[in-house]
Order: C-alpha cells, then structure tokens, then sequence
C-alpha cells in the first residue's frame, strides 16, 4: 500500500543521532554524500562504508528498516551495474564473446559505484529516519537565514515546505478514502484504455482539490487567528544549540574525510 | 436465509511491518434478509473495517465472506456485482460528490451499472424523493447546499443503485437533531419501501434504539454480542462495562432498579419509559 513507503520516514527515537542538531546532521550529511565521490580506491570507499555502519548502530535503527530505504532503487542499482559491466573495457580481459568483453576494471567498476549507491541513500535516509520533518525545515531554515539579508522570503519558504510536508500523509490518506467511496460506486479505476482510466481520475480529483482548498483556507484562519504575520521579528520556543556531542560528530565526520584523502593519495585509483 | 455470513474473518493492517494492527480478529456472523442492523462500538474497534469487507473493498487476511451464499473473493470477475449489490456509504459523504449537478452526482452510481438512460433517470428521481431532495435542488451544484443536504445527496447517490444491502457508516455524524432524525427516518422509510437489509455503524445509542432490529457490538477487534435490542440493551451492565453508552431511558430505569422499584431494565425510548412509570404509579 502506498503508506508503506519508508523514504522520508520518521521513526521517533532516543539515539544520539536523533538528538544531534538537526543543522549539524544535514551539513554532515551533505558533506559525507560529497566526500562519497571523491573516493578514488576501494580502501576510502571502504573507511566511508565503516563509518556509516558506526552510524546506523549508534542510530538503534533496525537493520531491515535501513535494507528497506533501498528495496526502492534495487532496480537502478543493478542497471548501473550491468552498464559498467559491459562499457568499462579497463583492466586485464575475462571473457570475450562475439562484441561482448568482460574485464576486471568493468567488474571493480561496477561494485564501486552498487556500494557509492547504496551508501548514498542509506545515509540520507539516515537523516530522514531520524530527523522530524519539521526540524529538518526548520534547520534549512537557520541554515539559509545569512541569506535573509538578500530576501526575507526566507522564512516563507520554510513555512511553505513544513506545511508541504505535513499535509502529505493526510492528502494521501484523504485520497484512500475518496478512491474507496467511488469504487462503492461502482467506478472502475483498474481496466479500460488509458484515456478511460484518465476519465476515471476525475471523480477522485475533483473532491481532492476541494478538500485540499478547503484544509488550505482553514490552516490561514488558524493561523491568522494566532496572529502569525510572517517571519519577522518571530522566536522560537525551542532553540537550537550545538553541544559537544555536535562536535564530537563534526569531528568524526573530519576524521573520516582527511582519512579518504590520505587513502586515495596512498594507494592507487581504481576509478 | 442468510444475506451476509463471514467465516473466521481477520483482517490486518500494514501486514508485516512493524505497524502491524487486527482491525478485526476471527468473527462469524450471520446476518438474515430483510434486517436492519446497527453496529455500535468503540472508536478503532474494527466496525469501519468490518463493513468495508461487506463489499469487497478489502479483502481478508484469512477468512471467508459470502453475500447472498456466494464467496465473494472465489471469482475476482464477479466484485463489480458485489459492489452494486451491497451499497456502502462512508462516514461523511458529502466529501465524495463531484459533478456539476446533484442529479449527474446521484446518477453516478447507476451510470456505472450501465443501465438505460430511462432508468437512470427513473433510479434518480426515487432515490431523490427517498431522501428529500427537491426538484429545484436536483439542478444546483452540490457544492452550493448545506452539510445536512449534501448528506442527503451522498446517500442518494448509494441509494440510486438499489443495492440488496444498504451500508450506511455513521450516517448522522456531525448533524444537528433535527438533520440527524430525518437521516433515520429516510432510512427507516427506505427498508420499509423496498424490504432491503440495512445496516449502520452508529456511535448513538438513541439512534440504534429508535431504528435497529438487531444490535451488533463489537469490542477490540471482536464481537461482543449480536442480538435484538431488548436482548442487547438487558446486558447493559456488560455495554458499561466495556465503556460503551446506553441510552438515557435504559440508565434512568436501571438506576430505579437499584434503587429498589420493582421495573423492567430493558428499556430504551422515551414511549417505553412513559408507559413503565405509569404501570409503577399504578401498582404504587
Ligand atoms: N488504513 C489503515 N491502515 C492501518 N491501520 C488502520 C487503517 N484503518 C484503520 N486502521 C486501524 O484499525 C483499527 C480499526 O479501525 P476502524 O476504522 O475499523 O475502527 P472504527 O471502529 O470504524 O472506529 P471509528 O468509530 O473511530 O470510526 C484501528 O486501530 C485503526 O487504527
Ligand atoms: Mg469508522
């Protein structure tokens, strides 16, 4: 069913990863998914795979909830794969037949880039996995208030993206339940030509928008009633503070960096 | 004769994943032609979930369901059928029109049972003058009417089918008294017309005294008790017990009870409470 996607999932928790400083823990991420690609030897991808597996234990994550954030690029994966298999032609030759040539540097190739992959996705899950998407908005939106001296749209933006992803879950719900009262109808959304099944949308589209625009008129009464006038001049109640266990993941994250570069420069590139 | 039987019905939710809920565990039920039945329980006992397998819209984990003694899940060709048989109304229709005009959002339905243009037209007026819906209004948009009105054209809408059994989730939801009793009336008068089964998951105690023939109680995923409503509202201490509600006269009588007075405890209008005070002066 369509709730059981898992990207951009929460799972409340108690782990240092989830009380790190959701602005600390995006930079981080961003900085690792950059340091992924400056990985030139099996070595360096090999300390970046090490420490992402530190992370996900001290995250308390499940193991299968983390295999599952990957079931959905299993298929982009293996495509990938198969492509450098047969395009790279580096390296010594294992088979030959007809114009297919298979050799060692299309093989180490294609399981670098599977684990570059993975590796990728299983750490920006990492980051929604533990982070509610409010904070996350919230920290994009400390994060880019230097800008705010530009534009004081800013804090708009944030505000749009959080109400934007709170109202997800409940559209998806709100669209379950209209498909069902029009299938109790007897509307058939599984068969015919694909113009017909198009035609068929428009029962569940329509009550969807309306809805939709009515949740929307009633969220700006709400919150005009709570005299929400924008940005400016607004604190916060909860603040957000680095503490040394911040630091402490900063530093690791460092570490793990000048370490991929040393390795690279050490040992010769495979790709 | 049976018009609705479910064998060992289970149905989970988010089946293996850690989110993994029963809405319903293991029931048998046996419902006969011609009732009109009212499900009560409380919220997230599983009555959504249990009508929704009435029509096919989900299908059970493990456990049969027969309509009219046939399997509905044997031939998956036949579930079309199934859902113009059985008409289901969810909780706050109203959400679900979308035509221009109420009588294209009414014909819907019957549309897509592709009958002739004369019977459709036919189905919608009778499902109209079923439910109160006036000429004038057929022509307006629906978005143009009031709560109480739109309700009334949803549930035209499911009527216009003239569905063997009519499934109605919590029809009076969110409606003022004098909305809520012309629901029930329309209703009422619906099975009288047409000797359809009917059945309506209600919150309202009142409501199901006024109409129901039989009660179903669900409780946790189960049934508590299936029964008419003098069986069912006699065990009220158990409907208590449980923190379901009766209704104020059923409360009223019990309380004399206990004080004392020699009454029956198995009532639950006001017509009924009347009559079993007068007999208590009487015999005072
Ligand atoms: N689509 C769904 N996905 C997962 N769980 C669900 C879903 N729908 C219902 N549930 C769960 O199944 C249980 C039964 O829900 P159901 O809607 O049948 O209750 P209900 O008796 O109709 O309650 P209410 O009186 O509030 O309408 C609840 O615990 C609910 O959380
Ligand atoms: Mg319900």
């Amino acid at each position: 069913m369509i709730r059981d996607i898992t990207i951009g999932q929460f799972f409340p928790g108690n782990s240092i990863i989830h009380k790190m400083d959701p602005r600390m823990k995006l930079v981080l991420t961003f900085l690792y998914i950059v340091v992924i690609f400056m990985c030139k030897n099996f070595w360096s991808l090999g300390l970046m795979v090490a420490s992402l597996i530190i992370t996900v234990a001290l995250s308390k994550i499940s193991v299968k909830t983390i295999l599952k954030s990957i079931k959905p690029i299993v298929i982009l994966t293996v495509f990938t794969a198969i492509i450098n298999i047969f395009y790279v032609n580096t390296g010594e030759v294992l088979v030959k037949w007809a114009f297919i040539k298979i050799t060692t540097g299309g093989i180490f190739t294609a399981i670098f880039m599977v684990i570059r992959i993975v590796a990728l996705v299983i750490a920006s899950s990492l980051l929604t996995y533990t982070t509610s998407p409010t904070l996350i908005t919230d920290a994009i939106e400390r994060l880019l208030s230097p800008l705010k001296f530009m534009s004081n749209s800013v804090h708009t933006i944030a505000m749009m993206m959080t109400i934007a992803l709170r109202f997800i879950p409940i559209l998806i719900d709100e669209f379950e339940k209209i498909t069902n009262a029009q299938k109790a109808r007897g509307a058939d959304l599984e068969t015919g030509t694909l113009i017909e099944r198009a035609k068929a949308l428009i029962p569940i589209f329509i009550p969807l928008f309306i809805t939709s625009f009515r949740r929307a008129y009633e969220l700006a009464f709400a919150m005009e009633c709570r005299c929400y006038h924008g940005g400016e001049g607004r604190t916060r109640m909860k603040q957000m503070k680095l503490e040394i266990r911040d630091v402490f993941c900063g530093l690791f994250i460092m570490l793990t960096t000048v370490g991929v570069v040393l390795l690279n420069i050490n040992f010769t590139a495979v790709i | 004769m049976s018009i609705i039987k479910t064998e060992n019905l289970t149905h989970l939710y988010s089946q293996g994943t850690p989110f993994e809920v029963a809405a319903i565990r293991n029931v048998n039920l046996d419902i006969a032609e011609g009732e009109l039945v009212a499900i009560i329980g409380h919220t997230g006992s599983g009555k959504s979930t249990l009508i929704q397998h009435f029509n096919g819209l989900l299908k059970p984990t493990e456990g049969k369901i027969f309509i009219d003694g046939k399997d509905i899940w044997q031939d998956k060709a036949t579930l079309k059928e199934t859902r113009f048989k059985v008409g289901l109304c969810f909780q706050y229709p109203e959400y679900q029109l979308f035509e221009e005009t109420v009588y294209k959002d009414i014909a819907f339905g019957p549309k897509n049972m592709e009958l002739s243009a004369e019977e459709i037209d036919k189905r919608v007026k009778k499902a109209a003058k079923f439910t109160g819906v006036t000429e004038e209004m057929l022509e307006k948009s629906p978005f143009d009417l009031s709560g109480g009105e739109k309700r009334r054209v949803a549930i035209a809408g499911v009527m216009a089918m003239e569905p063997k059994i009519l499934v109605l989730d919590e029809p009076t939801s969110g409606l003022d008294p004098m909305g809520r009793d012309k629901i029930l009336n329309l209703i009422k008068y619906y099975r009288e017309q047409t000797g359809s089964t009917v059945i309506i998951v209600s919150h309202n105690m009142e409501d199901v005294a006024s109409i129901a023939t039989k009660i179903l109680v669900m409780n946790e995923a189960t049934f508590l008790s299936y029964g008419n409503v003098d069986d069912t509202y006699s065990a009220a201490d158990e409907l208590l017990s449980v923190g379901l509600d009766v209704p104020q006269m059923t409360k009223i009588f019990l309380e004399l009870k206990k004080r004392g007075y020699p009454v029956r405890t198995n009532i639950y209008t006001v017509e009924q409470g009347v009559k079993e005070i007068q007999k208590l002066r009487a015999s005072l």
